[in-house]
């Protein structure tokens, strides 16, 4: 094997150009977020929840900008619609359609505009249709009237022209059949079955008892749980790094009596000192009361971690060599400890952002958040949980808000625990 | 071990102790008193009324009061419910949260852990992602949309279900599932991703080259040491369940203990408040500290002289 005369023609050889010398060694040397990031890149389901968070955090901010109506615009007259109409054609392209509340609407076709008819008193209605040519006594009106009066019958009228709506399959029914309609009668000509089906164009979500929009609303509920969520999970940020990195830095019988103290307040069920705080404070307002709630509480958990963190990375050389230069306690505490445990932080940061959302709306759900007109989603839920069985799509968009929502920053916190931390990855 | 336990009841009573303090100042910082009616009170009657439930003393007094009142479990009677003693109010109240809490957790006990070993076992197989995508969903969607959505699609649509009360025995299916939702979730990946970190160990491939069966090595050699976080995790999950109904107990109108809190704090009814609280309180604690016993039991690796989880 040794001795094998290899042909080494020279001509078959050429020089590498610097270049390409230079591109052989150069892969980027990644820092540690530059190197977390190209993980997360490659994590398909953090990526849609991190899709996910953005477009939740654009419907909140953007989405209002987009609708001149403000959250608490009342329409009295628009009351509980649904995102789907069913619409009656009465007339030459003329739709109507009917509420819950016997209000009577047509709608424009093109727009989505809906407008209200005025009802008018049954009694007016009949005096018009009796003949009273001849003096009647008023027993006499009285029993003619009984005679063409009709029952479960509204009258509205429209142009001059009077609409009858006849609701009583509808009373029959027990509002709960789907098959059973309003009987409208207009120009002579009756309509019993709603003709088509569509989307409601002038409010995609609905609007909810006080004709308020909920798509503008489940917006603002965005902007609410959301602002609530950060602040609260940035003051927990704050007061759990500062206690658990001073804890474990200082070590000894400080970070004794600080653990214990921890110890004691995570066996405290806290879910009965939100709600005491929440009463005790009420008084200065909604939204700061149920940050200052959130945030005070939900704190310990942070601060074990960093402790245990600090407590880790405190033993390394790098603290050695800034103690021995006589970098002060406060610099190495948050200058070289916290920083380079913040991979964890973030990860613990990004989980409790959604448990922020579910004990906001939680709480709003028992009525101690932010106060009326203003709403979050927990707010909306519980306004609508009054007629779930009438008007089930006014409890559907904000839940399905909360749920989306929880899903996004959970999908998010998986990818970015298993990419700031490839040794906690799981399963 | 006797030390121990002792010690951890020594650090359980101070705790509570601590505990019905801090209530006891926020309670009487909330503005307002349990005799504040839209129409004011004649001051002759309202000196009367204080004087009668002892709130005309100076507060240290009240609070020794209180504390003496706790640590005997005699509370005396309750401020808004007029004749009723605070011990009845929650005697009254327990069968009903914990006939709820105890289905609710049996049920996240007996389908939580059994699909959580399953979807491990199959890992991504359809079954597990099935169990995973079940799972997912129940953590993030809240408890209280999944009880309207029960009331609203068995109950209204379907008729299955009543939509409130516990009269019938149907009506325990609403608040058991609704109560149970987000901790079963929970539960079954939490066994799942342990079960997986189990499965890869060593001693797990030892004991299969050693030809054991199977299932005996899953159900003895895997399955008992993946449960040990879910048994942590278990422990202060069965007091919050207790402790976090108040909006199922809203929802469906149960008579339970959660009811009565909230409804205590708004009608300042400070002797309720206090006993819901430290009842509350004791028995969280109580779970803590018999999970943390319990843990010790299964692990030999922990230490009980290492003290605090």
């Amino acid at each position: 094997m040794g001795d094998k005369d290899i042909d080494m023609n020279k001509e078959k050889f050429t020089f590498v150009s610097e270049e390409e010398k230079l591109r052989e060694d150069t892969r980027p040397s990644l820092t540690y977020w530059a190197d977390a990031w190209r993980r997360l890149k490659k994590n398909r389901l953090a990526m849609v929840g991190l899709a996910g968070v953005i477009l939740v955090m654009l419907f909140g901010v953007v989405g209002p900008y987009f609708f001149e109506a403000s959250y608490s615009d009342q329409r009295n007259d628009l009351r509980n619609l649904p995102p789907r109409l069913e619409l009656y054609e009465i007339g030459d392209d003329v739709f109507a359609y009917v509420t819950r509340d016997y209000n009577f609407l047509i709608v424009e076709e093109e727009t989505g505009e809906m407008f209200n008819v005025e009802r008018v008193n049954q009694e007016e209605v009949m005096s018009g249709r009796i003949d009273v040519d001849e003096v009647l006594s008023p027993s006499q009106i009285r029993e003619q009237r009984d005679a063409v009066e009709k029952t479960n019958v509204n009258f509205y009228q429209l142009d001059d022209e009077i609409i009858e709506l006849d609701y009583a399959n509808k009373l029959a029914a027990g509002d709960i059949e789907p098959e059973d309609f309003y009987k409208i009668t207009y120009k002579g000509n009756t309509v019993e079955k709603p003709s088509v089906t569509v989307r409601n164009k002038a409010y995609p979500f609905g609007t909810d008892g006080l004709g308020r929009d909920l798509l503008i609303r489940v917006m603002y509920g965005a902007r609410i749980s959301l602002l609530v969520a950060f602040i609260a999970t940035l003051v927990n940020f704050i007061i759990g790094v500062t206690y658990g990195a001073i804890a474990g830095y200082e070590g000894g019988q400080t970070d004794t009596i600080m653990m214990r103290i921890v110890d004691i307040i995570n066996s405290v069920p806290l879910t009965l000192y939100i709600i005491l705080l929440m009463v005790m404070v009420k008084s200065s307002g909604g939204l700061g009361t149920i940050i200052l709630a959130l945030g005070t509480v939900y704190w310990v958990g942070m601060a074990r971690l960093v402790r245990g963190q600090v407590l880790a990375l405190k033993e390394q050389e790098y603290i050695l060599a800034a103690r021995a230069l006589g970098v002060s306690t406060r610099k190495i505490v948050f200058k070289h400890l916290v920083p380079n445990a913040m991979g964890p932080i973030i990860v613990s940061m990004t989980m409790m952002i959604p448990s922020a959302i579910f004990t906001e709306s939680f709480l709003s759900f028992i009525g101690l958040g932010v106060s009326a007109p203003m709403a979050s989603w927990g707010t909306l839920a519980n306004n609508a949980l009054s007629g779930i069985l009438t008007y089930p799509y006014q409890l559907f968009f904000p839940a399905f808000a909360i749920a989306i929502t929880m899903l996004s920053f959970n999908f998010l916190g998986d990818g970015l625990r298993d990419a700031l931390d490839p040794r906690l990855r799981k399963g | 071990m006797g030390k121990y336990i002792l010690k951890r009841l020594v650090v359980s009573v101070i705790t509570i102790f601590l505990i019905a303090t801090i209530t006891f100042f926020m309670m009487r910082a909330i503005p307002g008193g349990p005799f504040t009616r839209e129409r004011p009170v004649p001051p002759e009657i309202l000196r009367q009324l204080e004087a009668k439930y002892n709130l005309d003393a100076p507060l240290s007094e009240q609070y020794v009061d209180y504390m003496i009142g706790l640590f005997t479990f005699n509370m005396g009677p309750s401020f808004s419910k007029i004749g009723v003693e605070v011990n009845e109010l929650i005697l009254g109240g327990i069968p009903a949260s914990a006939t709820v809490g105890s289905f609710a957790v049996i049920l996240i006990i007996g389908i939580g852990i059994p699909f959580g070993i399953i979807s491990a076992l199959k890992q991504n197989k359809p079954i597990d992602y099935a169990v995973m995508f079940l799972a997912t969903l129940g953590v993030t969607v809240p408890s209280f949309v999944v009880a309207t959505f029960i009331i609203f699609f068995f109950a209204g649509r379907l008729g299955w279900l009543p939509t409130f009360g516990i009269k019938q025995p149907l009506g325990y299916v609403g608040p058991t599932i609704a109560l149970a939702g987000y901790s079963l979730s929970f539960v079954t990946r939490l066994t799942r991703s342990s079960m997986l970190e189990v499965l890869r160990q060593d001693y797990i491939r030892t004991a299969r080259a050693n030809g054991i069966p199977e299932w005996v090595v899953i159900a003895k050699h895997a399955v008992k040491n993946a449960l040990i976080p879910v048994v942590t995790y278990i422990g202060p999950m069965v007091a919050g369940i207790l402790t976090g109904s108040f909006v199922i107990e809203k929802i469906f109108l149960i008579p339970g203990i959660g009811a009565y809190f909230v409804e205590s704090i708004t009608n300042r009814d400070y002797t309720t408040i206090m006993a819901i609280t430290a009842f509350y309180a004791a028995f969280y604690i109580l779970m803590v500290l018999i999970v943390d016993v319990a843990y010790a039991f299964i692990d030999p690796r922990i230490r009980f002289e290492r003290g605090s989880r």
